[in-house]
């Protein structure tokens, strides 16, 4: 990467007006992928100061900070103890804990990344994203706008509640970017997710419909899952394949949440 | 611009480019320990401490490491040696390229969490790649290592 000049900001009012000023300025996540990207970047801004680095129990939501890093998040207690701690469980399957503890959520949020992990396992819960300048977004909502929301992601708010959850990662060795991602959570309502097909993860709407209207045959589901499912080919494998795996981890998945 | 840091409990002041990462800088300064592997976060053999916590210093930029610890395996001589023993007790020190990373990891590992199962010490090692090994002799001079077998 080649960046003209580092600044590592002592406000929110200083790093908006640095984005801002120019469209190769670029918010430093953890780095990682602006580094694989050979990236131009004319100023890189750092919000290392900002105090993004918490997880925080906040009564309704748990709150993270966008320059938490994954293993911060991993080993989080806040987050074990959350929904059998499958978020805990779902990052703790990306790489190396050496690569984690660079590898921040904001980062892993903001770039919409089709092989993400964290992006599939918080879309099964409610997460409510926090930008500055004062504007909100569901994960959700998010990852359906197309590009990129041009303020600064500061926070990840995860709505907490009773919820079973289940995280499944097809890779094809244990440091390859999955071929596909499942995860499910059971609150009050299911949510059914699929991730790195190889798009972003999405919600599968029209199975969870079936599921939260009562539908209990969990083979009916997972065909449902796989009708609705938009897949596409990689270097990696076939759509038609990742439609065989979602088949079977979304059955499995189902019958893991009603345990 | 300017980078001012502790590296093995040396006060270091170095001069970077805003793009530098970390393992570059070392090795320019002559930490040739660091290893070069894959330079694309994937193989672990440029590990470092960074305020005790091991990261790939191939992405980790240098302005990043300011006023911060910086370890390398020459902070952590004593112990290298005595787990470089168990390695090559069970077979598991070929050609060294990355023993270095391996003793930070294993360091690293030992602090965080002192009696690890044989899962939690696969799991913390999979981001450091061996292409002599079979990881299996490792493995074992780890486990051993860290039961003081």
């Amino acid at each position: 990467m080649k960046a003209n000049s580092f600044v590592s900001v002592g406000s929110w009012q200083e790093a908006y007006k640095l984005l801002k000023a120019s469209p190769k300025n670029k918010i430093l996540g953890g780095g990682l992928w602006l580094k694989k990207g050979n990236a131009q970047v004319d100023t890189l801004i750092d919000l290392s100061r900002l105090n993004l680095n918490k997880i925080e129990d906040k009564d309704s939501f748990i709150e993270i900070g966008s320059m938490v890093t994954q293993r911060e998040l991993e080993v989080s207690p806040i987050i074990k103890s959350f929904a059998g701690g499958v978020i805990s469980e779902a990052v703790s399957k990306i790489m190396g804990p050496n690569f984690r503890n660079i590898a921040t959520v904001g980062g892993s949020i903001y770039g919409k990344y089709g092989f993400s992990d964290l992006i599939t396992v918080l879309l099964a819960f409610d997460v409510e994203l926090q930008f500055y300048p004062a504007k909100k977004m569901s994960l959700d909502e998010y990852l359906k706008t197309p590009g990129f929301y041009d303020g600064i992601l500061t926070h990840a708010r995860i709505k907490k509640g009773d919820a079973k959850a289940f995280f499944k990662k097809v890779c094809i060795t244990s440091l390859d970017y999955p071929i596909l991602n499942v995860a499910i959570s059971k609150a009050k309502t299911y949510k059914v997710v699929v991730g790195s097909r190889p798009l972003v993860a999405t919600t599968l709407d029209k199975t969870m419909e079936y599921l939260n209207n009562g539908g209990t045959d969990f083979k009916k589901a997972a065909e449902i899952a796989v009708e609705e499912l938009k897949v596409g080919d990689s270097m990696a494998t076939k759509g038609e394949y990742r439609k065989q795996l979602a088949k079977v981890y979304v059955e499995r998945g189902l019958e893991e949440v009603n345990k | 611009m300017l980078v001012k840091f502790v590296l093995n409990g040396v006060n270091k002041e170095v001069n970077v480019k805003p793009g530098d990462y970390l393992l570059d800088t070392l090795r320019s300064i002559g930490v040739k320990s660091v290893k070069k592997g894959c330079d694309g976060s994937s193989c672990g053999a440029c590990t470092v401490l960074v305020d005790d916590k091991p990261v790939l210093s191939c992405s980790v930029l240098t302005a990043r490491v300011n006023g911060k610890h910086v370890d390398t395996v020459e902070t952590i001589q004593e112990e290298a040696a005595k787990l470089s023993e168990y390695f090559s007790r069970e077979g598991a020190d070929q050609c060294g390229f990355c023993n270095a990373a391996f003793a930070l990891m294993v360091h690293a590992l030992k602090k965080e969490n002192p009696n690890p199962s044989d899962e939690e010490i696969s799991n913390y090692l999979v981001g450091n790649l061996c292409r002599c090994t079979g990881y299996k002799s490792q493995q074992k001079a780890v486990q051993k290592y860290l039961r003081g077998e």
